[in-house]
């Protein structure tokens, strides 16, 4: 069985995000690039139904980014996975849900998969969408927010998180899936992983070669970025030293009537 | 893109507040677009809920009790919303920014081939365009997309980000035929519902949010929810409490947790780390209680109380039951 997870690659979550007021542009600089932290869920519930599974088995990581973030992608190698593919293509830069599921679902057809997971969420994007237009365009089943897999045959029993509980489902094969966080802690990586990741393939993948038929980057999408700038300043609030207990709440209890909020 | 259409989620026809929200924004923006509003309610239960959703100023709520459509996963519900768009004619489609939304807006990204902007808490028409505003990366940034002219556009909307207000002269309901020839593959064998009663986090006009200050479970049921509930709230947690085991991970606010932006946010034994900040920074009014005056959270509180919370936030709900009788 093989199972290919996709990763993003995205500004390193726990550094305080900036916007440049003068550029209108995300600060990057000495920000670090990180594996989408919710596609390290991903990747570990593919690795656990490796083992699970075993036989030939094997996990393929791929991701969609510049060329220069490559060497990032090794740390999902020294992880477990066995080998990745990286879509790079200036042509790429600026595309949006659409034309990344787009030129994603394409690529994937390519690479070739019985089970695709998504990580659910990215970290700088948050729009949650992505995975649904890539099983669209795969005309693959979806199952989101899936928190146990058992693989019997080319059969998925899947356990996943509904807004107001959670679905025991049951989906054939092929089927794109993404993980809920409670599927499992992503793993750390091990000397012996980081060691091996060095001689692991990541093969290059490029748009001429994905046949589109139709144009992706900021020019094809089908939505538009029109601003981008810092929320309304949020000065810096009161601060009351509380006596005792009832003078704090009294100080809380003025303050949300006065914003008539009581 | 003229008309405005609003994907219904429901169970057995109970809906969430923002699909009201929705329904009451659907008018707003087809009036400034020169088209119609239109609802798709499908599933067992719609009949029951298009009786409230006539009442609000909608033009046609689309109607199908198909059992179908509870049976499987998601399929059902994308060729009734494909079959209705196709319809309606060119619209903005409206989506709840819920679990399921995320999904039936991907889905529909890829089958009507539309652009979609996630999250918006406001819209702006501008010479037939479409523009939504969204708070991004944790509310680091404000952003405006706007949909290409094309058929189709898809906007996801954040709950609790508009009013919902009935009115006009009731819609009309129309029953909306099954897509034939169409096979669904995955199967729902089991849905469980896990209410606790409670208000929804994301869906709550305040949050009364507890972390590793409060040393344990018990402060959540015996101190937090009797003051969400004098306030009308629901009580939430910071990754701390939940990783401790003290709350469910779905009352978690945080990066790897939910973003919630309420009127009200109370900040209990919270320090306000990056992590939870960017689940709770666009809230209308922050408050905090916290034992260190110079935690993070007093950098972007607009009340911050030096104080012991135990203490506190009994005498606080005292004070708030006795203003509301």
């Amino acid at each position: 069985m093989k199972i290919v997870v996709t990763v993003k690659l995205v500004p390193d979550p726990n550094a305080e995000k900036r916007i440049d007021s003068g550029t209108k542009r995300l600060v990057r600089t000495g920000v670090e690039t990180v594996l989408n932290p919710y596609d390290e869920y991903a990747l570990e519930a593919a690795l656990q139904l490796k083992e699970k599974i075993g036989g030939d088995t094997t996990v393929t990581v791929f991701s969609m980014a510049p060329e220069s973030l490559k060497e990032t992608l090794r740390k999902a190698l020294a992880m477990g996975a066995d080998d990745a593919v990286l879509l790079s293509d200036a042509g790429l830069e600026g595309s949006d849900v659409w034309a990344t599921a787009y030129a994603i679902s394409h690529a994937l057809k390519k690479v070739g998969f019985d089970l695709l997971i998504v990580g659910g969420l990215s970290d700088d994007g948050s729009t949650g969408a992505t995975p649904g237009a890539i099983a669209e365009y795969l005309q693959t089943p979806l199952v989101t927010n899936v928190r146990k897999a058992d693989v019997t045959g080319a059969t998925l029993k899947l356990e996943r998180e509904t807004d107001t509980g959670y679905q025991d489902v049951v989906a054939p094969l092929p089927c794109v899936m993404t993980t809920a966080l409670t599927f499992g802690e992503p793993r750390y990586a091990s000397l012996k992983g980081i060691m091996g990741a060095k001689k692991k393939t990541i093969a290059p993948l490029n748009v001429s070669e994905l046949g589109l038929s139709e144009a992706v980057g900021s020019g094809g999408s089908k939505t538009e970025l029109l601003a981008f700038a810092p929320p309304p300043a949020r000065g810096k609030g009161t601060v009351v030293e509380a006596a005792d207990a009832a003078q704090g709440a009294q100080a809380i209890f003025d303050f949300l009537k006065e914003r008539k909020l009581v | 893109m003229k008309h405005v259409l609003v994907y219904v989620a429901h169970k057995g026809g109970v809906t969430p507040k923002v699909t009201f929200e929705m329904a009451t924004q659907a008018r707003k923006l087809a009036d400034q677009l020169g088209g119609q509003a239109h609802a798709v309610v499908v599933g067992p239960g719609a009949s029951q809920l298009a009786d409230t959703l006539k009442t609000f100023p909608l033009d046609v709520v689309h109607v199908n009790d198909d059992k179908e459509v509870d049976a499987f996963l998601l399929d059902p519900v994308i060729d009734y919303l494909e079959a209705a768009a196709k319809a309606v004619g060119p619209s903005l489609i409206l989506i709840a920014n819920t679990l399921t939304g995320k999904d039936v807006a991907g889905r529909l990204v890829g089958r009507l081939n539309a652009g979609v902007c996630a999250d918006a808490t406001d819209f702006k028409i501008e010479g037939g365009k479409v523009e939504a505003i969204m708070p991004k990366m944790g509310g680091a940034a404000v952003t405006t997309c706007a949909l290409r002219p094309g058929d189709y556009g898809i906007v996801t909307i954040r709950p609790n980000a508009f009013a919902a207000q009935a009115g006009g002269s009731g819609a009309a309901v129309q029953a909306i035929d099954k897509p034939a020839g169409k096979t669904y593959a995955v199967a729902v064998e089991n849905d469980v519902e896990e209410g606790t009663g409670e208000l929804a986090l994301e869906e709550a006009p305040v949050v009364v949010a507890g972390g590793r200050g409060l040393g344990g479970p018990e402060p959540f049921d015996t101190l937090l929810k009797p003051l969400a509930h004098a306030l009308g709230g629901a009580v939430g947690a910071s990754r701390a409490a939940a990783d401790a085991g003290w709350v469910p991970y779905s009352l978690q606010i945080g990066q790897t947790g939910k973003t919630v932006s309420p009127n009200l946010y109370i900040a209990v034994g919270i320090s306000g780390a990056i992590q939870h900040k960017v689940g709770m920074r666009s809230s209308g009014t922050i408050v905090a209680i916290n034992k260190d005056g110079q935690s993070p959270i007093a950098d972007f509180s607009d009340l911050l109380v030096v104080g012991d919370a135990f203490a506190i936030l009994p005498e606080l709900t005292k004070l708030v039951q006795a203003a509301k009788s």
